[in-house]
């Protein structure tokens, strides 16, 4: 039993969604909300990767396409596709478009392989690590980078 | 004694008898001889003496008191008031004001001992010697209560040896004691923490006349039921028997008591310690005139003057606080966090308004809807929107508290300056939300030594020119519509529009041919461009060039605007302009495209029907002519990233907005009506042009982003 309790203070919960055909972990520990998809309002000038704002229960957030900020065609809205809430300390709220999500994992630290920022492929700047979900890999989200000003081009 | 709970409390009020003696002595200058004037001078004085003794703030109180000295001779008429005496008291003030900010900082009063004013303010006193030494010792009735506090002015004591007898009094401490009855007296310490003193005292009152009869209290029984009292109180009693320790462990019994002090006493005693007072009062009267003729008197005063200082923390005790709180009016401060909360309700409130009346209003086609739902929901709408104003107002504070100072500003400059002027002001009660008017005093303090020190001329000059010698200022506080408008004029030079053209292009922000252009209007515009200094030669009044566009970009995050007028030879008038809320507008909802977009009710002047074949073009732009008016078309679509509708259709629907006096017409497809709206911020996530001030939500869910016209032209 105490065994079990140690390993499972250690490991990080990770909500695993999908976007294209690549799956993603993002820290559950960020996340406020999923909400389905809703009308997006467009914000004009707003930076090209934002879809706009939407009203979620009385408060305005921006809605960001990952899509667009990591370079990739642009969202399909399906009946899976969800907005993700991330909540921040300091900065206000965000959500973020993805295809689908998955499920709710346990990654240990072993399960992890770091990521060191090497690759120069556009989509794999907001990736510090790729976790090992029994036999299919997830892509783990670096969320500040994410919420980083400076884009893919 | 903890204090630091009353920190704030006493930063406040020190900020309010500041002002209120800065205001007095101003009118002192005008008119010496106003003895109210004087009086409410002396007032303030001794509060601000006796609250800064009680906090522990001893160099503060150290320069209040020697500042009520004067004040005392004053009243008085020992000393007449002059320029030199109100320029030393100013200073005062300015020391004192020091203190206070380094205490807001701090929690602490420095160690700026203002050893240079407190010579000048003796030697003030000085001046009058004589009549100042004699003096001193009649300040004893505003001290004389408080002082026999001092001897116990420890943490605890024995107080009831130093109450204050009245003969009576006496007489009948006298008239028991010789007829065979003890005599006790008692020092009761409540809790700090104690919340009903009031109760516990006459708890107190009643346990001990079980034994014997109470005929002193100090301080006064009505006062000790009405708990002004601090944290003790102390009484004398006669009794049949002796032995006091029935009495401490009958008092002691009740809770939130922390001490009581008591003992079997003789009439002499009492009375040794009245005649020791009086003695007191010489002392310190002594030690003033010690200190007076010295320059680096304050050593000595210190020293000596020990009585005169603890019998003025004794004072804020006794007298400070009873005096200023109740009588002025009637408030209470309230935390901005707990109004923002509030406001934040309302705000919610308003949305789920907004959404029944579109409900109500969207299906009302199938005649279902009850006559008296629809009434019920104007009821609602009623209500919110008379909250929402209450809840404003109560956010509203006059502006008064930031342009107070400023008639004391404009003396000092205009001694500064050596230029004669006067300030005239009106409309110091209009309101401002309390935000705006927080940060409203620094752009105002600018404008106003602008025109103190730019606008104004010299004397010789206005002579010559044919203006009275005394120039004017003038600050106009006035609410229009949704704003409020702040005018600060004078009758000066006025903007001299050449050397500013000149200006501007010797600087290259302008050709010499397009200087020749250009608007009066736009070449005003230069003075609001960072760095832009127009005085001749820089002065510590103004004139760095780091001034009107701070000004402006000050005002502007307030969601104002500033707008300037001016005739070269007859002065200029800067004309700020602000918002009267922050959180909630009127606005119309236009669409433009199937996006919905709301405008501030407060800019838009009319809305238009024009004919595409109205449109005339000037230097390639799409302009009307509007009642003579020619009024530049903003295409929204344009600006908003919008394609435009495939067939244009033949008439336009214009909204025609301003700015200051500018005008430009918004061209949008439909107007869908008038509504109040909850401005929600975008968020730092997202970063726009800023044409997009905010967003907000409608009654049905829908989000409309919210346009600043200010942006737009």
């Amino acid at each position: 039993m105490e065994y079990i309790e140690t390993t499972e203070a250690t490991k990080k919960q990770y909500i695993v969604v999908k976007i294209g055909s690549e799956q993603y972990g993002i820290d559950i520990s960020y996340i406020d909300n999923i909400v389905r998809m809703q009308k997006i309002t467009r914000v004009p000038t707003s930076q090209f990767y934002f879809k706009g704002v939407i009203n979620l229960r009385g408060e305005v957030i921006p809605v960001m396409s990952i899509r667009r900020k990591m370079g990739l065609e642009d969202d399909v809205y399906t009946g899976a596709s969800r907005i993700i809430i991330l909540k921040f300390e300091q900065k206000d709220a965000l959500g973020i478009v993805v295809d689908e999500v998955k499920e709710v994992i346990n990654l240990g630290p072993d399960e992890i392989d770091k990521l060191s920022h090497s690759s120069r492929e556009a989509k794999e700047m907001f990736i510090n690590g790729i976790g090992k979900n029994g036999d299919e890999l997830v892509s783990l989200f670096d969320i500040n980078a994410i919420i980083d000003e400076h884009e893919t081009v | 004694m903890d204090v630091s709970q009353y920190l704030e409390i006493f930063i406040d009020e020190t900020a309010e008898h500041i002002q209120s003696l800065s205001d007095n002595i101003m009118a002192l200058e005008n008119e010496p001889e106003d003895h109210d004037v004087i009086n409410e001078i002396f007032r303030a004085a001794h509060s601000l003496k006796g609250m800064a003794g009680t906090m522990g703030f001893k160099r503060m109180q150290h320069l209040t008191h020697d500042m009520e000295n004067v004040f005392q001779e004053v009243r008085n008429d020992k000393i007449k008031v002059n320029g030199d005496i109100i320029d030393v008291l100013f200073q005062c003030l300015d020391a004192i004001e020091g203190y206070l900010n380094i205490i807001k900082e701090t929690s602490d009063e420095g160690t700026n001992d203002n050893e240079g004013i407190i010579a000048a303010l003796n030697g003030i006193l000085n001046g009058n010697t004589a009549p100042a030494v004699k003096e001193v010792p009649a300040a004893s009735p505003e001290e004389k209560t408080a002082h026999p506090e001092d001897a116990a002015a420890g943490a605890h004591g024995k107080k009831y040896l130093a109450i204050g007898l009245s003969e009576a009094e006496r007489e009948m401490l006298k008239n028991a004691e010789d007829s065979g009855k003890v005599l006790f007296g008692f020092t009761v310490y409540v809790q700090k923490e104690c919340l009903l003193k009031a109760a516990r005292a006459f708890l107190v009152f009643k346990a001990i006349e079980e034994f014997g009869e109470i005929v002193v209290y100090q301080p006064s029984a009505q006062d000790i039921e009405d708990e002004k009292f601090d944290l003790d109180f102390s009484f004398i009693i006669t009794s049949d028997e002796e032995g006091v320790d029935k009495f401490l462990s009958a008092a002691k019994a009740v809770s939130e008591i922390e001490d009581v002090f008591g003992e079997q006493i003789k009439y002499e005693m009492l009375v040794d310690t009245a005649s020791k007072e009086k003695e007191h009062e010489e002392e310190k009267a002594v030690s003033q005139e010690a200190a007076a003729p010295a320059v680096a008197a304050p050593a000595s005063v210190q020293a000596k003057g020990e009585p005169a200082k603890s019998a003025g923390s004794a004072a804020a005790t006794t007298k400070g606080k009873p005096v200023n709180k109740p009588v002025a009016n009637r408030t209470v401060r309230v935390d901005i966090e707990k109004l923002d909360a509030l406001m934040n309700q309302v705000s919610e409130l308003i949305i789920a308004k907004n959404s029944l009346v579109s409900i109500s209003s969207s299906d009302s086609g199938d005649g279902t809807q009850s006559q008296s739902f629809r009434d019920q929901i104007e009821y609602l709408e009623r209500i919110t929107t008379s909250l929402h104003e209450s809840v404003m107002k109560a956010r509203m504070v006059p502006i008064e508290s930031v342009v107070a100072k400023f008639p004391r500003m404009i003396r000092d400059l205009s001694r500064k300056l050596d230029k004669k002027m006067e300030l005239y002001m009106s409309g110091e009660d209009t309101e401002l939300d309390r935000t705006v008017v927080d940060q409203i005093g620094d752009p105002l303090q600018h404008l106003l030594r602008n025109s103190a020190d730019h606008g104004l001329e010299s004397a010789e000059l206005r002579k010559e020119r044919g203006k009275p010698e005394v120039g004017s200022i003038n600050l106009k506080a006035y609410q229009e519509g949704n704003n409020v408008v702040i005018e600060v004029g004078d009758d000066g030079n006025g903007i001299d529009t050449e050397t500013v053209k000149r200006k501007a292009v010797e600087r290259g922000l302008v050709t010499p041919e397009q200087a020749e252009n250009l608007s009066q209007k736009e070449i005003i515009d230069f003075l609001f461009m960072p760095s832009f200094s127009m005085a001749k030669k820089i002065t510590d009044v103004s004139g760095r060039g780091v001034g009107l566009d701070v000004v402006k970009s000050n005002i502007e995050t307030l969601g104002g605007d500033v707008e300037v007028k001016s005739k070269l030879g007859e002065g200029s008038t800067f004309i700020v302009r602000l918002p009267l809320t922050l959180a909630i507008i009127q606005a119309l909802l236009v669409e433009v495209h199937h996006e919905l977009f709301a405008i501030a009710l407060g800019s838009i002047i009319t809305i238009e029907d024009v004919p595409v074949s109205e449109i005339k073009y000037v230097q390639a732009e799409e302009v009307i002519n509007l009642r003579g008016n020619v009024i530049p078309l903003i295409r929204l679509n344009e600006i908003l990233e919008i394609d435009e509708p495939e067939n244009e259709p033949e008439s336009l629907t214009v909204v025609i907005v301003n700015k200051g006096e500018k005008q430009a017409g918004l061209v949008v497809d439909n107007l869908l009506g008038q509504q109040e709206i909850v401005i929600k911020s975008l968020g730092k996530f997202i970063s726009n042009s800023k044409i997009i001030s905010g967003a907000t939500i409608l009654g049905d869910g829908e989000i409309a982003l919210i346009l600043d016209v200010n942006t737009l032209m």
